[in-house]
């Protein structure tokens, strides 16, 4: 654990010195909190009811996977370049412990501006529909669970790809549109009616808990795959 | 407890059909300061790497400070200090940030952790850049707080590569000064790559020479320097450029002009001197001087490697 607490330091004090993390987290929550707002503002109380509310949820996953997939293949790349992933492996830590931090730390931040959106289309629905405080989704099951859980599952899942696509790949703009591409891959099953949208709690609840567990077997998978001599080999390409 | 820092037993290492490192046999004594020479892509890098255990010997077996590093690398890592050639620092954090890092990695309470990356920056003499971006920073600061992090746990074993690279001539003298103070004072081993042979000669107190990922030869840089021939700087008068293939010297020895009335003379050992001066005399030659000469390394190490150290 001390370890896993090391990592996480250094990469939360990394993120918060590196100007590009802070413009895209700024834009990414500002963006997705206000855009949806001026839609209320315009379409008036008919946009209150809960499927035009839960239709602000969306904005909040976007956010999410916006700063997600910047963040997460960032924190693996500029190691790359800098050859300080060449020091993280001559150091005691193990391979879990730095990939491990990388993946909590990117899924972290993303969580954050998901909530941080939240809190910021509140604020502008409540500016600009002149309808006073609205809580929006965060009012019905469905729409707590999507913005609260959902958004947890889908940060895991998008740092866990964006960090193992980074380290094999070792080109930012690369591993940006594959783990975007990766998120589209999630609404395939959907689209070609293998899985139906249900705007259920108990849903919302299972697609959240499945992807959970789809992205902590991603991580398993890409600890056992990318271990210390694998990434050396990379590291030499 | 074992004697020696690192013993390497017959390792080789391929990737894909290139081997680059064969049959390799090495053994540091703790203690010593070893230093390791060798061309570009002679396999330095890749024998650092297997010593840490970054990569598997293909071949072999590898003991450093009596563990194996494919299995107990961790222990391994713990206890040696590595700065590589490609220093790796955080470009994004401080001085201090970056210290702290190592210090926390070694696991030392917050403390400790403050006095010892205090003490490692003045070691270095950068304590007044402590809150300065490493970004900011030249190679030679660099190297030294490279240099500083690979101490920050006090490691048994610390294995440097080029650890003067980049630095201007009183930071290498500096740096030369620490690591040889380090070895003494402590009995640390320390396993240092380096191109730089004036530097080994100076820092070492054995080296070994790899080339093409074999190791061409292996001692003490005095030992190195003298185990082929014995040469021999003479001043002559009444012999002039040319004229010394007409003269009756003792077998196997070639007497070569450097101009003016200095001559080298190459002999298979320097009890052939006295059989030399002999001859020459006997010849008419004037005998002015002789200074018997020891092969540099450097020497050594061009006629071990050829043209390939680039």
């Amino acid at each position: 654990m001390t370890g896993m607490r090391t990592m996480m330091w250094k990469e939360i004090a990394e993120l918060l010195a590196n100007r590009r993390f802070l413009w895209v987290f700024t834009v990414a929550v500002l963006a997705m909190g206000v855009l949806p707002a001026l839609t209320f503002a315009r379409h008036g109380a008919k946009a209150m009811a809960e499927l035009g509310a839960l239709f602000l949820v969306l904005y909040v996953l976007f956010a999410t996977v916006i700063v997600v997939a910047n963040t997460a293949p960032d924190l693996v790349l500029h190691e790359r370049v800098g050859h300080t992933l060449d020091y993280l492996l001559t150091t005691p830590l193990s391979v879990g412990v730095i990939l491990g931090a990388k993946v909590v730390v990117a899924a972290g931040v993303g969580y954050i501006a998901g909530l941080f959106s939240i809190g910021v289309q509140i604020v502008a629905v409540a500016m600009f529909s002149g309808q006073g405080p609205h809580w929006l989704f965060l009012g019905s099951g469905v729409g707590q669970v999507m913005a609260l859980g959902l958004s947890a599952a889908l940060s895991l899942y998008v740092a866990v790809v964006g960090t193992f696509v980074a380290l094999r790949l070792g080109e930012q703009r690369a591993a940006y549109m594959i783990t975007v591409f990766s998120v589209g891959l999630l609404v395939i099953p959907f689209v070609i009616g293998w899985l139906h949208i249900d705007l259920t709690s108990t849903w919302a609840w299972h697609t959240a808990m499945i992807l959970g567990l789809i992205a902590l077997g991603l991580v398993a998978l890409g600890v056992r795959l990318f271990h210390r001599e694998m990434l050396v080999l990379y590291l030499q390409e | 407890m074992d004697d020696n820092a690192i013993v390497c037993r017959g390792v080789s290492r391929r990737f894909g059909t290139r081997w680059a490192v064969s049959a390799l046999d090495l053994t540091v004594p703790r203690g010593s300061v070893f230093g390791f020479l060798g061309p570009n892509g002679a396999g330095k890098t890749t024998t650092v790497r297997m010593l840490v255990g970054m990569l598997r010997p293909t071949e072999g077996s590898i003991q450093v400070l009596g563990k194996n590093p494919a299995t107990e690398g961790e222990e391994v890592r713990a206890r040696c200090g590595v700065m590589l050639d490609n220093v790796g620092l955080y470009e994004r954090l401080t001085a201090y940030q970056n210290l702290v890092l190592a210090a926390r990695i070694a696991g030392f309470n917050p403390v400790e952790r403050r006095a010892r990356v205090e003490e490692a920056l003045r070691r270095v003499d950068l304590w007044d850049r402590r809150h300065d971006r490493v970004s900011g920073f030249s190679k030679g600061m660099r190297q030294k707080l490279g240099l500083a992090r690979a101490l920050m746990a006090d490691p048994e074993l610390l294995i440097l590569d080029e650890p003067t690279a980049g630095l201007d001539p009183a930071n290498i003298v500096r740096v030369r000064e620490l690591l040889i103070s380090l070895a003494e004072q402590s009995g640390r081993t320390i396993f240092l790559c380096t191109h730089l042979l004036d530097e080994a000669q100076k820092i070492c107190t054995q080296v070994g020479i790899i080339q093409a990922g074999r190791l061409r030869a292996i001692g003490s840089p005095k030992s190195l320097g003298a185990q082929e021939q014995a040469t021999v700087r003479l001043t002559l008068t009444g012999l002039a450029a040319g004229q010394e293939h007409a003269l009756a010297l003792p077998d196997g020895v070639v007497l070569r002009p450097l101009g003016g009335q200095e001559w080298r003379a190459d002999l298979a050992d320097f009890a052939e001197t006295e059989k030399l001066v002999a001859a020459l005399v006997s010849a008419g030659v004037g005998v002015r001087a002789v200074i018997p000469e020891e092969v540099s390394l450097e020497e050594e190490y061009l006629r071990l490697v050829g043209g390939d150290n680039q």
